[in-house]
Formats: C-alpha cells, structure tokens, sequence
C-alpha cells in the first residue's frame, strides 16, 4: 500500500482534551467521508477517521489527547512544518442513502465521520453526540447546519437547562425519547456504546438498519 | 482490536448492507458455510509439500474467491453496500475448468464412487468438496428467496462457481492421491 508523507499546517484546540491536526493534501490521494488514515508513528500505528470534506484542500484529523498516551502525546507535539506519514484511505463506514431517517450516534471522537459527511453535502440526519462535557461537542456548528437535529448527551453533569442538550448517555437519550420507527443507525465509539445501542434496536427499532465504526 | 464486541450473544448479527438478522437465517447460513469452507481450505494448505507450489497457488486464489464470495451472500440486493461489492473475478469459473481438464488429463478414468481419504492432504480436499457442496445447498436456498432479479442473476453466478469448485476440489483431491503415489480406492458395493 503507498505511503504518503504530508506536511502539518495546523494544530487547533478544540477542547481541553482534543485538537484538530491538519494536513497538507498529498496530490492524488482522495477519499470518501467516513474513511479513515493510518497513521505511521515510528513502529506503531493508529487509526484517524478525516472530518474533513473530500474536496477540501486539506486533510483533517479529530485527535483525543489521552493522558499518557503513546500516539496522541506525539501528535499533540505536532507543530507545522512538521511531517506525517500514512497510508489510506481505509474503512468503509460510509453514508448510504435510503428512505430512512439516518441516526448518527456517537461518543467523543467519535464525531469525526459525521463531520466529513456533513463536509460533503449530506443533509437530514439525526445527531446524538455523547460527551462528559459540553465542551467537547466538538463541531456542533457544522453538524447542526445540515440536522433535522442535533442533541448533546452530556453524561457528567447535572441537569441542564441549555436546548439541544440531554442530561444522560446516548442509550439513555434513544430509551426515552427517540420516536418508534425504523432508522438508519450509524454507530461510531467504544464498543460498549455500540454494543447497548444494537441491543435497543434490536428491541425497539424493528426494521432498522446498523451500520458500525467500533474504536478501542 | 478486540476481537469480541458481544454484540452477537442475544442471537442476532448485522449484515454488510446494515439489516439485523436472526444467526438462523438462510443468509447467515449460507455465509458461514463458505467460512467454514475457506478455513478447510486453509488446512488443506497447510497439509501441502513444498513440492506442491503450483496446488497451493491454486487455492490461495480459490480462498481470495470465497472472501469476495461471503461478501456477496452478507449483504443485500438493492442497498447501496451491494452496488459497491468487488466482483467476482469473471475468469475464476473458466480458470478452475482450465485447472480441473489439466489434473485430468493425468489421471486414470474414473470407472465409479471412490472412498474420500488417501493421503491427507486429498482427504482435506474431499472434505473441502463436501462443505463446498453444502455452502451451494445453503446459498440455492436464500437465493431462491430473493426479490431482485438483477440481484438474484449476480448471485446465481456464485452459485455456478461454487458448483464448479466442488468439482475442482473432487479433481484435485484424486490429483493429490496422484502425486503422493496413491490410487483411488474404489467403493465396493459388496463391502459391509
């Protein structure tokens, strides 16, 4: 598989605990939303699903800086001019068209594909995002532009008074509140997520179709 | 990656096109016999002599069919994850033809029913003839179910490489006994 070397142009704080690094587009590489790049980090590598659209200029990667981690604390010390080496794309969580109402379920990073969806044009889709914290709704402007809707599951706090929030976790948001009906559910985050969302749809939503993105 | 998610323990699993479906359907049976059938396969492999280079060859490329294959039985007509499957290689069927007049050509006329077995590595290919047999009984079973004629023509098309690999499997099982020095042993309509 080509490996490509890109040079960083930007390194953006999205919240206390991610970032956005940017990428000079390699010519010829493209790509479809929801796809993501392997990074090369020395011996090891990771997976980062692009936010950004396919016809951007740039590349884009969502980036959750865990504590002590061994692939985000090298990317967080990323500065421009600094290069990158991938191979890609990968995956094929894609966004498939259908009479259906498309549902995208996520935690955390896990945003990251639905923002290079709505990126590139896809429109009438559903967001439950869950997150500790408001403030890592990261996109919230972007996704909301193109929503039927957009709710925020914010699992560490209290109640919350703000619209398009719920105070509780994405499983707790489809229990109850998501209408009777068959949707489209697109899935991406931990496993644990994943896996509770599947067994409600399998309860509650016959008809329905699923379609995963499982990080660990 | 973590191979479990847990998502299969109440019995039900997802398709490629997104559909949750029951383990017992006709469409997960047919997908996992060709599993099942790619991992005898892989064992009939690893049974093969170095001297066996050209065999070995051979299935590697039948195991990269069956891949292609499960993908097609996993998903279906009329989604946009089936409009987007690789296809089936157009040759595999004409190069297994190819494959099973050239093995052919060395062996003896077949004069009635054989015994399955020989050396080990004919008997993993007999075994591999018979899960081959069943992935197609599986697999006529849900296409005769399918809704989509465009659909049902392209899987019919992997019913005819499976037919047609059953006796690649049957050939190259003889062909093995062949090249180990064994001859077929005949069944005996006497024997009790």
């Amino acid at each position: 598989m080509k490996v490509y070397t890109s040079v960083v142009t930007a390194r953006r704080s999205l919240s206390s605990s991610a970032f956005e690094l940017r990428l000079a587009r390699p010519a010829g590489f493209t790509f479809r939303p929801g796809q993501h790049l392997r990074l090369l980090l020395q011996e090891r590598q990771r997976d980062y699903t692009m936010t950004s659209g396919p016809e951007d200029p740039e590349l884009a990667i969502l980036v959750r800086q865990v504590p002590g981690g061994w692939g985000s604390s090298r990317l967080a010390a990323q500065e421009p001019g600094g290069t990158l080496r991938f191979t890609g794309p990968h995956g094929r969580f894609l966004f498939r068209p259908s009479p259906r109402k498309p549902l995208f379920v996520c935690t955390g990073t896990g945003i990251a594909p639905f923002v290079a969806m709505a990126r590139s044009g896809v429109r009438g889709y559903t967001v439950l995002h869950g997150a500790r914290d408001p403030e890592d709704l990261y996109y919230r402007d972007i996704l909301v532009a193109g929503a039927d809707g957009f709710v925020g599951c914010i699992s560490g706090a209290g109640k919350l008074e703000e619209a398009g929030l719920f105070s509780g976790r994405v499983t707790g948001f489809i229990k109850e509140r998501l209408p009777q009906g068959a949707y489209d559910f697109y899935l991406c985050g931990r496993e644990e997520m994943v896996r509770d969302v599947i067994f409600l749809v399998d309860e509650r939503f016959p008809g329905s179709r699923v379609f995963t993105e499982v990080f660990f | 990656m973590k191979i479990y998610t847990r998502t299969g323990d109440r019995g039900r699993t997802g398709l490629f096109s997104g559909e949750r479906v029951s383990k017992a359907d006709l469409r997960v049976s047919a997908y996992g016999t060709v599993d099942e059938l790619n991992s005898v396969l892989g064992v009939l492999a690893a049974s093969l002599g170095r001297e066996s280079a050209r065999t070995a060859e051979g299935v590697r490329r039948v195991q990269s069919d069956l891949f292609r294959l499960g993908a097609w039985f996993a998903t279906s007509p009329d989604t946009p994850a089936f409009e987007e499957l690789p296809a089936l290689d157009p040759g595999a069927v004409a190069w297994m033809e190819a494959e099973i007049d050239r093995m052919e050509s060395a062996l003896p006329p077949l004069r009635g029913f054989i015994l399955p077995g020989g050396h080990p590595a004919a008997a993993w290919a007999h075994l591999a003839r018979a899960v081959c047999r069943r992935a197609e009984r599986r697999g006529v079973a849900f296409v005769q179910d399918l809704q989509s004629a465009e659909a049902e023509t392209t899987l019919t098309r992997a019913i005819v490489y499976l037919n047609r690999l059953s006796d690649y499997l049957f050939v190259l099982a003889r062909d093995l006994n062949r090249l180990a020095g064994l001859e077929d042993e005949p069944w005996e309509q006497g024997d009790s």
